[in-house]
């Protein structure tokens, strides 16, 4: 009897500590949006799993919590900017929130577009949630930081790598194996060289002549920056040519003047990458990153470069992919020496891609927007969202069970990512960043469609870029 | 005089509405393309350049190649669509042609659709790999029929895309025209012996001048200012294919935030539009001046 009491007693006590402090946890952010409620706030984002899921699943449950109706477009990369750039440049507040891509980060400093989170935090403690903690967040929050203060400016909110896929089912087929033995003469696993990608890639293209299978994606559209990204963020730094091929002291893109955009290395790597549109799919040629992605879900390619963002859906979702199950992650191939320099912490592999929220200063929702990003940077709020969109940006988000068993299913794709993380690089910080992709791309276009020759290409752009570096005063 | 104020009293808001969204942005882009301006410069603010936009432009390929690109795109759209719009128009108004109401009512259907819609429309058809018109292109003829390397192809598509999309309304135009000519000239025509083609050329074409200049010219400045159903098509691929001028200034403009030479790019294009325009009307009308 004397138990039982105890332990009703104990339950009751339980229970008590457990809805004061839920009560607690909810009361704070109604408390602290109290002067907001009614407010409206607007936010852009690229259409990706990730901000797909801030649109169904987190803006609504801020706006249950907090009162503060979350608006919330979802778009094309380019409609993105597009409006982003135009709202914040005419500092008309259309927006309260928008998606800072990692690349496009230097852009928006150096014109001073985005509002001091840190500052503003520190200014206002009402709003101040303390479950906001960037140092919860990896490496990758650096990015976002102002480098004169170190101020967030941005709270991340996807994160990923971009991996070397491949079809674990037919690597792993003994048929194919002997077939690739016989043929090459090399046992069959995935590549960690050019030559062995692109003999690979040969092998698959010749066996799936009449089974709709190639030997790669190639994220070559013939007009769109989706090629300029996977040349010099994806392709280019395997062959050892870092940061586009522009001194970042110097500005100097060609050979000559000290850079690398039309150095032996970098004609190679687009030589290499290139020619391994003869071993692609049809759409390659029109194919961003999405479209590699499905293409590679639609089991059309054997290997492949695919965003990151894209590898949980690929992996694990039978209402899209075809390819559930059969899909193998590593690191991409290099030329001899680059692993070994990324290692040393000398150069790197490949694109660690991702973006933060970050708040304009032509917000006119200022705080409620910072009530919000704070929403979204919570720990308890990452594990869910890393399930639907493959996105990691905190520590201990790794060691959630639920991710744990994700990473099976994903054949390690996050182990590779936590381990192997800082073998990849975000994009050089550069405040020119569109104006020299818009000068260069056009002569990666040229060199896809065989309008000139990548060497060609190659020096035509190096010196392009110079001109237009020379002109935006960067480069004297 | 009192009544010519009344007139002007009614024309005040839309002279207003012109003055403001018309001729203030034409006076700002005049201004700005004096200057050399990109807000991604190291010095963003405005800096004096004088005529250096303009003196540029002139030695600029990929701006000239991107003008002559347009000018060689709007003269085949415009002729085929002209020719086609009258057959069609002809067509429709004959009273043997089985379905003609049914077909007169669906064949105006691609004038309301968006451009951008029509523009994804005609990617999804036309996308290598997965299009169907590629795949029967293939399957039917052995044609390797793909925008995104061949630059014939996809220039050739973005030009059927724009007939199907416009040649309705120059149909709709021409219709009407035809329907308001007065019969007796043609009855005339055919008393005094004329042919088909003699009557068509020296009578129903004089007379349906002002219909053919009049849609002339609004086809002309459409297609010479096409950017959104070529940018879903092939985003002016490939490479530099079907970069017409309106993209070409909005590639400068936006993402490259070359604010002063895309001004001087785009009062240029205006300058080479009304010259096309006025060169046009001479050669329609006969006339060299004092346009009435």
């Amino acid at each position: 009897m004397n138990s039982f009491v105890k332990a009703v007693g104990v339950g009751f006590i339980s229970l008590g500590l457990w809805s004061s402090t839920a009560l607690a946890q909810d009361s704070w952010w109604k408390t602290a949006a109290q002067p907001y409620q009614g407010a409206t706030i607007r936010g852009i984002s690229e259409s990706t799993p990730a901000s797909k899921y801030v649109e169904q699943v987190l803006g609504p449950k801020f706006t249950e919590e907090t009162g503060i109706k979350v608006e919330f477009e979802a778009t094309s990369w380019d409609q993105m900017y597009d409006k982003a750039i135009k709202d914040m440049e005419a500092n008309t507040g259309i927006y309260d929130f928008v998606y800072i891509e990692q690349d496009i980060v230097y852009t928006y400093l150096a014109r001073n577009f985005l509002v001091d989170i840190t500052k503003s935090l520190a200014d206002n403690t009402k709003i101040a949630s303390p479950d906001f903690k960037p140092e919860n967040f990896t490496t990758f929050l650096n990015y976002f930081k102002d480098p004169k203060s170190g101020n967030v400016m941005g709270v991340p909110m996807e994160a990923f790598i971009k991996p070397y896929l491949y079809r674990k089912d037919l690597f792993d087929d003994p048929a194919i194996q002997k077939a690739y033995k016989d043929s090459t003469g090399a046992d069959l696993k995935p590549a960690t060289t050019h030559e062995e990608y692109t003999q690979i890639a040969k092998f698959f293209t010749e066996y799936g002549a009449d089974k709709e299978l190639w030997g790669t994606t190639v994220q070559a559209s013939s007009s769109h920056p989706a090629a300029f990204y996977e040349f010099f963020e994806s392709v280019a730094p395997t062959f050892g040519v870092y940061n586009w091929g522009i001194d970042g002291t110097t500005f100097a893109a060609t050979e000559a003047n000290g850079g690398q955009m039309n150095s032996a290395a970098a004609k190679k790597a687009l030589n290499y990458w290139v020619g391994l549109l003869q071993y692609a799919p049809p759409e390659s040629t029109s194919s961003t990153w999405d479209e590699v992605a499905g293409t590679f879900a639609a089991g059309r390619a054997a290997q492949g470069l695919v965003y990151g963002e894209n590898a949980a859906w690929i992996a694990a979702d039978e209402s899209k992919s075809t390819v559930v199950g059969k899909v193998g992650v590593a690191l991409p191939p290099v030329e001899a020496g680059v692993m070994e320099a990324a290692e040393a912490g000398k150069g790197y592999i490949g694109y660690y891609d991702g973006g933060a929220f970050g708040i304009p200063h032509s917000s006119k929702n200022k705080d409620a927007s910072l009530l919000f990003l704070q929403y979204i940077g919570q720990a308890s709020v990452q594990t869910d969202w890393a399930l639907a969109g493959s996105r990691i940006v905190m520590n201990s988000t790794y060691d959630d069970p639920k991710i744990v068993e994700q990473d099976k299913k994903m054949n390690g794709y996050y182990t590779l990512m936590r381990e192997d993380g800082k073998l990849f690089a975000g994009a050089p910080p550069y405040p020119f960043h569109s104006q020299v992709l818009q000068v260069v791309a056009p002569f990666i276009y040229k060199a896809i469609i065989g309008e000139i020759k990548p060497d060609d290409a190659l020096d035509q752009a190096a010196t392009a870029a110079e001109a237009e570096l020379v002109k935006l005063g960067y480069r004297k | 005089m009192r009544q010519s104020n009344i007139g002007w009293l009614f024309l005040a808001p839309a002279t207003l509405i012109l003055f403001v969204v018309g001729f203030l942005p034409f006076i700002y882009i005049l201004y700005v393309g004096f200057f050399d301006w990109n807000t991604n410069a190291v010095d963003p603010t405005l800096r004096w350049a004088g005529l250096q936009n303009y003196r540029s432009l002139v030695f600029d390929t990929t701006f000239l190649n991107s003008l002559a690109r347009t000018l060689v795109f709007a003269f085949f759209v415009v002729i085929s669509e002209l020719l086609l719009g009258y057959i069609l128009a002809r067509a429709l108004m004959a009273d043997r042609l089985w379905g003609r109401q049914f077909f007169r009512t669906i064949h105006t259907l691609p004038i309301v659709v968006a451009p951008i819609a029509v523009g994804a429309t005609w990617r999804l058809l036309c996308v290598p790999g997965f299009g169907i018109v590629p795949y029967y292109l293939k399957l039917w003829f052995g044609i390797d029929y793909n925008i995104s390397t061949n630059a014939y192809h996809a220039f050739g598509t973005a030009i059927i895309m724009d007939l199907w999309h416009w040649t309705p309304f120059v149909t709709l135009s021409l219709m009407a025209g035809l329907t308001a000519l007065p019969k007796e000239p043609l009855e005339q025509a055919q008393i005094d012996g004329g042919n088909k083609l003699q009557i068509f050329w020296y009578v129903i074409v004089p007379m349906l001048k002002p219909v053919l200049l009049t849609t002339v010219f609004i086809r002309l400045m459409d297609a010479l200012r096409s950017v959104d159903e070529i940018w879903m098509l092939t985003k002016g691929g490939p490479a530099e294919a079907t970069r017409f001028i309106g993209l070409h200034i909005w590639i400068n403009v936006f993402p490259k935030t070359d604010y002063g030479y895309g001004a001087a790019m785009s009062l240029l294009t205006l300058y080479v539009t009304i010259v096309l325009s006025w060169l046009l009307f001479v050669a329609m009308t006969g006339r060299k001046g004092g346009a009435q």
